[in-house]
């Protein structure tokens, strides 16, 4: 499995089509994206992860880089982000950090 | 040649970006794009003011529309801060948005010996934006983008310290 991460509309999704040759049509099929998202309200967030490191491709955004909410549920959700990304990248095989369109290999290699 | 650095707030980015433009020969153009609008704005542009005293910049105000900036020929200049070049493009009645960026950075590239342009990370903290900031955010991540793909060296600046995106380590 491939873990993709970094800020906000960083280029993420354009930068896997662009390093596998994807379609957009095939990145859908391969890929599961804004995976933060899931975290939320997830008591099991291993089993989570597991289940999501069957896909080829996953793809979390940053969300753990401002001020702690004062929220309670949306400072959980973050707090559960934060750890799903770290499962995620426990269980794949590679793993890029994009920045301002960028990659940064922080584990693995691509396969291309 | 051209260098994009970019770091959270308060990460030591203008220094680090002001320590590459010290190392090269020349005359050095400190291009401002805050304008001075409230105390809070006109501490911090001081504050940056005493940062470069004695560092042998000039400094030339632009809030917008950069490739009508009157530049020395093979200056080095240093821009400072992208995201409030963004904010004036797209908020002030005389701006031109994200393509009048684009298209000035392109008129300072072809005019000056380098360019190195500071922008912001500000896409860290959430994903839970909506209406103009959203818009805002979306302007300023395909400005960032687009020249981090059209510079030769882009440094994420880290606790000071910085982190080579693209290119060679300058220092």
């Amino acid at each position: 499995m491939i873990f993709i991460t970094g800020p906000l509309l960083a280029g993420k999704q354009s930068y896997i089509c662009g390093a596998l040759g994807l379609s957009l049509e095939e990145f859908s099929r391969r890929a599961v994206w804004d995976v933060q998202e899931l975290a939320a309200g997830e008591p099991d967030l291993p089993a989570l992860a597991d289940a999501l490191a069957k896909r080829e491709i996953v793809i979390a955004t940053e969300v753990g880089g401002g001020v702690v909410p004062t929220d309670p549920a949306e400072r959980a959700a973050r707090e559960s982000a934060g750890r799903l990304s770290c499962l995620l990248a426990e269980r794949a095989d590679t793993v890029v950090r994009v920045c301002c369109g960028l990659p940064q290999v922080l584990k693995g290699r691509l396969p291309c | 040649m051209f260098t994009l650095v970019t770091g959270g707030a308060a990460s030591g980015k203008s220094e680090y970006a002001e320590s590459l433009v010290m190392r090269l020969p020349g005359r050095r153009i400190y291009l401002a794009t805050m304008r001075p609008a409230d105390p809070e704005s006109l501490a911090r542009i001081n504050r940056h003011r005493l940062l470069r005293q004695g560092r042998g910049f000039d400094t030339l105000e632009r809030y917008t529309d950069l490739a009508g900036a009157e530049i020395p020929a093979e200056s080095n200049i240093l821009l400072e801060c992208m995201s409030n070049l963004a904010a004036n493009e797209l908020y002030d009645s005389e701006g031109g948005g994200a393509e009048s960026i684009l298209r000035g950075a392109g008129a300072l590239l072809a005019r000056c010996a380098h360019l190195t342009v500071v922008t912001n990370d500000v896409f860290s903290g959430g994903a839970a934006y909506g209406g103009d900031t959203l818009r805002y955010l979306r302007e300023l991540a395909r400005i960032n983008r687009a020249l981090a793909e059209r510079a030769d060296t882009v440094i994420e600046v880290v606790c000071g310290l910085p982190n080579v995106l693209k290119g060679g380590n300058p220092l």
